[in-house]
């Protein structure tokens, strides 16, 4: 305990100097601007700035486009509840109750307690992520490279399980990703591998040209083929406290959709959109105010709005302590470590305390700093919502190329890039999902090290993947999550949750 | 059962296999190594095989799912895509021999993507994507013979051309609000090394 404090103190030290205290700033507004507009969200954002955060310490970069993410669960809830309009997935189930309660004129009310239990929420969270983390580490420590093996296998399982759509067609784009992984130079021979000659990819294809296309410029294609829907704001703010009665429901909805949003969080593939969706239901099977939902119930905006960003801040764990990218936000700041030249790992929080802590640290300031910028300013941010998109595509393009090229100073990057869009905009119009094949292709080369490892440790026997007991433990999850896959009836309500 | 085909599932299918066949073929050139010393090419052995397995079961799928067609799919959008990605394989290998500017570092990649595009944006259905496409391709070619500003300036008007209801005046501002925050951000700002004006 003492422990953990004198680290938080140092984490607090790192994120409050002004160099990071300035760049969460500018992540957490960029991250409620992007929250606010639909047709961007955190991943094309976070992808797009990635490499204008080379030039940054890696503490600092990681600072500011984790506040991009958790900014903008912030930011989805105010479009959600005054439009109707979910900026983000993750906001969709606020839209529920939250624009009726506006119909109603309780929008100043709504908007005061999704801000409020999502900054509760958060701090819980931040809490939760801090204690976690060198416990969780311990443990990975132990791990030896057949271990790691399984666990990135369930990491991936888990993930596609839980992504939209098709099972098998998600673990085929995993596998996808893993073989575009492969591309490059074998760390163990030195032989190119699938390069066709091209010396620019004996690096591997580079990550940014894939997440930029499939998800930026992509996204941009799928907005602009269908009709713009935007409406003016209609309802009236109002007051933006809550009266003595919404806070005695809301409160116990809160305290419930963080703990849910916290463990939903945690689970590969998981993340705020299966968190606020988690909560929705509980909500409207337990709370005092279940009768009135439909009508606008404050319970309906207080769970799952604390849920998404309670999951928005535990979703961290399994990429601080084990180095596992659990959603696509995660795969980019596995990518942003590695350029800034730190491999994921248990090893991360001894080897990087001033990252791990300030990250931890940053993101209680980041949450604080969000309250002030949502509740006080929330008129500026509806004015956002008047920039048409045919002026945001353009700007966001610009953005995206010179952002590529200066990767490398190579137009190679740029052209990877329109490739990757090509196939992003195929892949959507086939429901492939992309997200898995992202996690695919950051997890694949670490997968084979440490399978190559592990053969090499059992000379040659496959049986010690199923021998080792945290190994067996890991695939029997996978096996066991798959097999309940299979079942129609569990299929069917994961189809309409994800849904939702 | 009955046959219900879901072209989406089974055009996936197709996809995912086509990809392990292309992988497997090529990792021919890799050694296997045992089990125990795996060679650079096990990893992509055990990786393709997996996908064509996939692929086989996702396109099996695809026969009963259904059913699901693909939005668009007329005669024009199959004829462009195809009549697009030869003539953009057709230019790749040509252009050099056209025009010496082609040949030089990956120039050749870009007039490709261009040409293909282009033929794509005859088709409606296309069109936001080969626009998109083309503007960027536009930019990679322009951007270190014909400057930071000029690269800048035909992204940012292709661009544009794929929302019809853009103004004159309305582009106009944005190209001289962009040109201005791109100059301070990328230049200013974080110093990217790249020519400002045209070299000749």
């Amino acid at each position: 305990m003492e422990l953990l404090l004198s680290n938080l103190a140092h984490g607090f030290g790192v994120a409050l100097s002004l160099q990071n205290l300035t760049f969460a700033l500018l992540g957490a507004l960029i991250g409620t601007a992007i929250g606010v507009l639909p047709g961007i969200g955190p991943v094309a954002t976070i992808s797009l700035l990635l490499p204008i955060t080379f030039g940054l310490p890696a503490t600092t970069a990681i600072i500011m486009l984790a506040g991009i993410f958790y900014g903008a669960q912030y930011g989805g809830s105010t479009t959600s509840i005054l439009l109707n309009l979910p900026g983000e997935v993750s906001s969709v189930v606020t839209t529920l109750e939250g624009y009726k309660m506006a119909r109603n004129g309780r929008a100043g009310a709504a908007l005061a307690i999704a801000a409020i239990g999502s900054f509760f929420a958060g701090s819980v969270a931040t809490i939760l992520v801090a204690a976690s983390g060198p416990l969780l580490t311990q443990v990975a420590l132990s791990f030896g490279p057949a271990d790691y093996f399984s666990l990135m296998l369930l990491g991936l399982i888990i993930a596609c399980v839980l992504a939209q759509g098709s099972v098998v067609k998600a673990i085929g784009m995993v596998v996808l990703g893993v073989a575009l992984g492969l591309v490059g130079t074998d760390v163990q021979t030195g032989q190119q591998r699938f390069t066709f000659g091209i010396p620019e990819l004996s690096d591997g294809i580079g990550f940014v040209p894939i997440a930029m296309g499939m998800f930026g410029i992509a996204e941009i294609i799928l907005n602009l083929e269908r009709p713009e829907a935007r409406s003016v704001l209609k309802s009236k703010v109002g007051s933006l406290w809550l009266t003595r009665q919404e806070w005695l429901r809301a409160t116990p909805s809160v305290l419930r959709g963080t703990v849910v949003g916290s463990f939903l969080g945690i689970l590969p593939g998981g993340g705020a959109s299966l968190a606020a969706f988690g909560s929705y239901m509980m909500e409207r099977k337990v709370s005092r105010g279940r009768h009135e939902f439909g009508k606008g119930a404050i319970e309906g905006v207080a769970g799952p709005e604390a849920a998404n960003n309670a999951a928005a801040q535990t979703s961290f764990i399994p990429l601080l302590t084990l180095g596992i990218p659990s959603n696509a936000v995660m795969a980019l700041m596995v990518g942003a470590l590695i350029i800034q030249g730190i491999q994921p790992g248990p090893r991360m929080v001894e080897a990087q305390p001033d990252l791990f802590w300030g990250l931890i640290a940053s993101m209680w300031v980041g949450n604080l700093m969000l309250l002030v910028i949502n509740l006080p300013l929330i008129g500026m941010w509806v004015k956002l919502l008047q920039v048409p998109y045919k002026f945001l595509y353009p700007s966001i393009l610009v953005f995206c190329c010179i952002g590529v090229y200066s990767l490398n100073n190579n137009v190679f990057d740029v052209y990877m890039t329109v490739l990757f869009t090509v196939f992003g905009y195929m892949c959507n119009k086939l429901r492939l999902e992309p997200a898995p094949m992202l996690i695919g292709f950051v997890l694949g080369p670490m997968m084979e090290e440490h399978l190559r490892r592990a053969m090499l440790l059992s000379r040659g026997d496959w049986m010690v993947f199923v021998q080792r007991p945290i190994s067996a433990t890991m695939l029997g999850i996978a096996a066991f999550a798959l097999v309940l896959m299979a079942l129609p009836n569990i299929r069917k309500g994961k189809d309409q949750a994800l849904a939702g | 059962m009955q046959l219900k085909i879901s072209t989406k599932d089974v055009i996936s299918g197709i996809f995912l296999i086509l990809m392990a066949v292309v992988g497997l073929y090529l990792n021919q050139d890799h050694s296997l190594g045992t089990a125990r010393r795996m060679g650079p090419g096990y990893m992509p052995m055990m990786t393709f095989y997996l996908l064509g397995g996939l692929g086989v079961w996702t396109l099996l799928i695809g026969l009963f799912s259904g059913p699901d067609p693909l939005e668009k799919w007329t005669g024009l959008d199959v004829g462009t895509l195809i009549a697009g990605m030869a003539a953009g394989a057709a230019t790749y290998f040509l252009a050099p021999s056209v025009w010496g500017f082609f040949g030089q570092t990956y120039n050749a990649v870009g007039v490709g993507i261009l040409v293909g595009m282009l033929v794509f944006a005859v088709s409606p259905g296309w069109r936001p994507l080969a626009i998109v496409c083309a503007a960027v391709a536009v930019f990679g070619l322009t951007l270190e013979k014909g400057g930071f500003f000029l690269a800048l300036t035909t992204l940012m008007l292709l661009s544009c051309v794929a929302d019809r209801t853009h103004t004159l005046r309305g582009v106009a501002g944005l190209l001289a609000f962009m040109l201005a925050l791109s100059w301070y951000v990328f230049i200013h700002e974080l110093d990217i090394r790249v020519n400002l004006w045209p070299v000749l």
